[in-house]
């Protein structure tokens, strides 16, 4: 259980920046995931901490030790990569052993502790298998007992369960929470997967362009997010750019408005809601309450989807639960729809950051 | 304090393979320059020996011959190979496999060997000439342009066979199709969509085998008669006591190295763009031809497969004929084999040697540099990587020159030494397995490496225990294809050679001059039956996958 620091990472390669001043603090124990899409950073940020990658200014702190300059195979910090990195010609238990023998340990330790961690890992009966002889799923689970073996004090994984089918993907990824949780391993965690990061993790660090957007707990960056990216990219999001705001606040959709004092002031803000927090045909109180024409409907069973039309052509997403338990609107059909005031976000145009509006 | 270098395992292999090549490669190649510079009498600065080379009619044959013989060369493998690819591939051609294997035999018997072989057949008393004169089919002299050309034709088609077959065979069947639904008929559909996706390939290996051509030194020194070209004419001025000018040999050889770039320089560019290999989906199958067509395109293929074989058939047949001395009796006998093991023993033991010797350097340098170049990006592994293309492009001949100019003084006096052909074989074939072992290096993923890195493993010895393991088939195969090349090198170890230290291509080069034929086959049989068992190994080793060779 180790906790890590970075401090104000930064690395360039020619023509992208691809970690741009991070800084933030993983605790001992906590399982943290980095989040982003493709060519964020997350993977270069990963390789730092695991010595791969130079970057070129900043500190990397274990337990308040740098380990800069330690190199990798000294760090005792356990890798699970996306195409599994077995070796393909050693057994599982080999594989496993392998961090062990590199350490010396005496031949009976190693046996037992790859028993013990294969039991872990539920691959008990297959210590003598190669790994071509495993499915997929079976393989990373291999890596990640062979991460584990050594004890290491951090453990990183890069998206270890991509190149997995949907429903391996979902119970392998319980898998490595329940272990992480038993073992209690400080975990890096890299996904572009939002569903995968809010599920597993303790924390989730948001990126983009090498950028860290927001760091916090899976509920409060999906209830609260920092920024407009991090509102879109987490969860779906209807977004209304670039609106004029009164003197006094006023914000005018359509044929409903609303005021918020918080945005006195301000030339325009950009709003946004999330499709289940859209309400249709009910007249909640603080709400903008505006005339739409539903476009599309699409029944998913547990829940419909709706596109709507509203305020000239804009586009909105709206989620009903349990739409059994009501009545299905048709396309072409006007209905009100309401944006509670509680749920809307409002963001800064300028920098896309969040403005707090709520008391 | 960051960025920083580490110093591990790889840096002190980048700067031991630098120091290789300065030593091998810079260092001779910035000598033979400036010998090129100077004046062979007045020993002072001059563009006299370019101005020599470049100007008087002596010259100029001899580079207006090279060209001509690089360009018939290639124009005569093109000819020969590409029908052959696209039979194979297109059609269903029976015993394929023994076809593959008797052109890559062709290609990696020495091409020494066919032009000696060529003459006992076509030359002025040969057995195949007599009788098609009699039956009034005229031959062209065998001396000559014809000579080389048909040697180069025949010993050079199998790259371009091997090339463009196995392009042909990655071509998905659909695209074909798709062409022919969007209404394209047989003939546009080849020139529109097939020629296109091969010419790449295509276009390599004809222009690998113009490079091979115009360094070759054997061919034209056997039968080229009074046909000069740039190779033989750097040596002649070099070795003649009478007329000998080193500078003049030296500036020969720049214009020939020049020669080659410009090639060296063609071809890369086209392998450059070379990437066309799609999603393969479905493969190729070949047809069914009629029966006319059928027997017609297995009389193309085994003519030219049997026809490029016949010269290793005739030297291993005249290596086993009664010789009274030089003269062959009637009937068979082993005299040629008891007057080698008499008198050159030394010989067959000194290729074995120097082979293995440099074969085995070639393996343990050119697997650590292949890992550097496919796994380290560094600006110095940018220029350890153009280094490696000097020896593609330096012709045997030159090299070895530059190797007599640098290496016979103090402090590394090496003329007449084994150490300096080892080091000679050991630079000229290292580039083959660098890249060899790249690019098997390439399909193994570097996560796996870095795994073991991160359990705990230092960088070298992740490399010893993880990748070397994984890369040992294909390293095997690198090294039987330098020990096929280095076993049978001859320009080279002409110009390097002493009494003690002569190796067998050698022998049988003088040999043939001696008009020893019977030893020269002899000594030739033994170096075509152990090319031929490297072939076999590395079939066996690379599980039958001809483009091995290529
Ligand atoms: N070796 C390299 N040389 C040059 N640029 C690189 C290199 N490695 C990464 N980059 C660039 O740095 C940026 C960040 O890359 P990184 O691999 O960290 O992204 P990522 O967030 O892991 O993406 P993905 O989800 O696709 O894996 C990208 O723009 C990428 O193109
Ligand atoms: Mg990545």
């Amino acid at each position: 259980m180790s906790r890590v620091d970075l401090q104000h990472i930064n690395k360039s390669y020619p023509g992208v920046k691809a970690l741009d001043d991070v800084d933030l603090t993983v605790n001992s124990g906590e399982f943290f995931t980095l989040l982003g899409p493709s060519g964020c950073g997350k993977t270069t940020l990963l390789r730092a901490v695991a010595g791969f990658n130079t970057h070129d200014s900043g500190r990397i702190l274990v337990d308040g030790k740098r380990i800069d300059n330690v190199p990798a195979h000294r760090r005792n910090i356990g890798m699970v990569y996306q195409d599994y990195a077995i070796f393909p010609h050693m057994t599982v238990a080999d594989n496993v052993g392998f961090g062990l023998a590199m350490r010396r340990r005496p031949r009976q330790e190693i046996a037992e502790r790859v028993a013990r961690v294969l039991d872990l890992v539920q691959l008990g009966g297959h210590a003598q298998r190669m790994p071509h002889e495993l499915s997929g799923g079976q393989q990373q689970r291999v890596a990640l007992a062979r991460a584990m073996v050594i004890n290491p004090q951090i453990l990183l994984m890069d998206e270890p369960l991509s190149n997995l089918d949907a429903k391996l993907r979902v119970e392998l990824r319980d898998d490595i929470r329940d272990l992480q949780r038993s073992l209690g391993i400080t975990t890096i965690y890299v996904t572009h997967d939002q569903e995968e990061a809010l599920v597993i993790s303790d924390r989730i660090c948001i990126m983009q362009s090498g950028r860290v957007h927001q760091i916090g707990g899976p509920q409060e960056v999906y209830a609260r997010p920092a920024t407009l990216f991090v509102a879109s990219f987490v969860g779906a999001m209807n977004v209304m750019p670039d609106l004029p705001v009164g003197q006094g606040g006023e914000i005018k959709l359509g044929d409903g408005g609303c005021t918020v004092q918080a945005l006195a002031g301000r030339g325009t803000v950009t709003l946004a809601i999330r499709p289940e927090d859209v309400v249709l045909r009910a007249r909640p109180d603080k709400a903008v309450v505006l005339g739409g024409a539903v476009d599309k409907v699409t029944f998913a069973g547990r829940e419909a989807f709706y596109r709507l039309t509203c305020d000239g052509d804009r586009r909105v997403l709206a989620h009903v639960y349990r739409p059994d338990q009501g009545q299905l609107e048709s396309a072409g059909v006007r209905v009100d729809l309401a944006f509670p005031l509680a749920r809307l976000h409002f963001f800064d145009p300028a920098d896309g950051r969040r403005i707090e509006a709520s008391p | 304090m960051i960025p920083r270098m580490r110093f591990d395992f790889w840096t002190g292999v980048l700067l031991l393979a630098l120091a290789v090549i300065a030593v091998l490669l810079v260092w001779p190649l910035s000598s033979i320059m400036t010998a090129s510079f100077i004046d062979n009498r007045t020993g002072a600065a001059t563009l006299g020996n370019y101005a020599r080379v470049l100007g008087q009619p002596f010259f100029q044959d001899a580079l207006i011959n090279s060209m001509i013989v690089g360009v018939g060369g290639m124009l005569g493998a093109m000819a020969l190979g590409i029908p052959l690819a696209v039979l194979t591939t297109r059609y269903v051609i029976r015993g394929r496999d023994m076809l593959a294997t008797l052109a890559v035999l062709a290609l990696v018997s020495p091409p020494f060997i066919g032009a000696y072989a060529w003459i006992m057949m076509l030359g002025r008393n040969g057995f195949v000439r007599l009788p098609l004169e009699e039956l009034g089919v005229p031959v062209p002299p065998i001396y000559g342009l014809f000579g080389i050309l048909l040697v180069f034709s025949l010993k050079f088609y199998p790259f371009v066979f091997l090339l463009a077959s196995s392009s042909l065979r990655t071509i998905n069947p659909s695209v074909e199709e798709a062409a022919e639904g969007l209404g394209a008929g047989a003939w546009r559909r080849f020139f529109k969509v097939t020629l296109p996706l091969v010419f790449p390939a295509v276009s390599a290996g004809a222009l690998l085998t113009f490079v091979l051509s115009i360094a070759d030194f054997g061919t034209p020194a056997i039968v080229g008669g009074r046909v000069r070209v740039l190779a033989t004419t750097a040596y002649n001025l070099f070795t003649s006591e009478m007329t000998g000018n080193p500078g003049l040999a030296s500036a020969t050889s720049m214009v020939l190295i020049v020669v080659s770039l410009i090639v060296v320089a063609l071809q890369r560019w086209s392998v450059g763009r070379r990437n066309v290999a799609g999603a393969m989906v479905r493969k190729p199958v070949p047809k069914y031809l009629g029966p006319f067509a059928s027997a017609a395109a297995h009389i193309v293929c085994y003519g030219i497969v049997l026809v490029s074989s016949l010269p290793s058939l005739v030297v291993i047949y005249t290596s086993f004929r009664k010789t009274r001395g030089p003269v062959f009796q009637a009937g068979f006998g082993f005299e040629s084999y008891e007057r080698i093991l008499r008198e050159v023993p030394h010989v067959i033991s000194n290729s074995a040697v120097y082979s293995l010797v440099s074969v085995a350097l070639i393996v343990i340098l050119g697997t650590l540099i292949g890992y550097i170049l496919a796994r380290r990006e560094s600006p110095m592994a940018g220029a350890l990587d153009g280094a490696l293309l000097v020896p593609y492009i330096v012709p045997g001949v030159v090299l070895g020159l530059a190797f007599v100019v640098t290496f016979n003084v103090k402090p590394l006096e090496l003329t007449g030494s084994a150490t300096i052909i080892v080091l000679m074989l050991f630079i000229r074939r290292l580039p083959y397995a660098v890249r060899s072992s790249a690019s098997i290096l390439k399909q193994i993923k570097g996560s796996i490496e870095e795994a073991a890195i991160s359990l705990g493993a230092a960088p070298g010895r992740a490399f010893l225990k993880i990748t070397l393991p994984l890369m040992i088939p294909g390293v095997v195969a690198g090294a039987l294809m330098s020990f096929i090349t280095a076993i049978n090198e001859l320009s080279s170890s002409l110009i390097l050679y002493v009494g003690r230290t002569m190796t067998m291509p050698v022998r049988i080069y003088l040999s043939v001059l001696d008009g020893e034929f019977g030893t020269a086959a002899a000594l030739s049989t033994i170096l075509l039956g152990a090319t031929g068992l490297a072939v076999y190994a590395v079939f066996w080793v690379s599980g039958r996958n001809e483009s091995a060779f290529v």
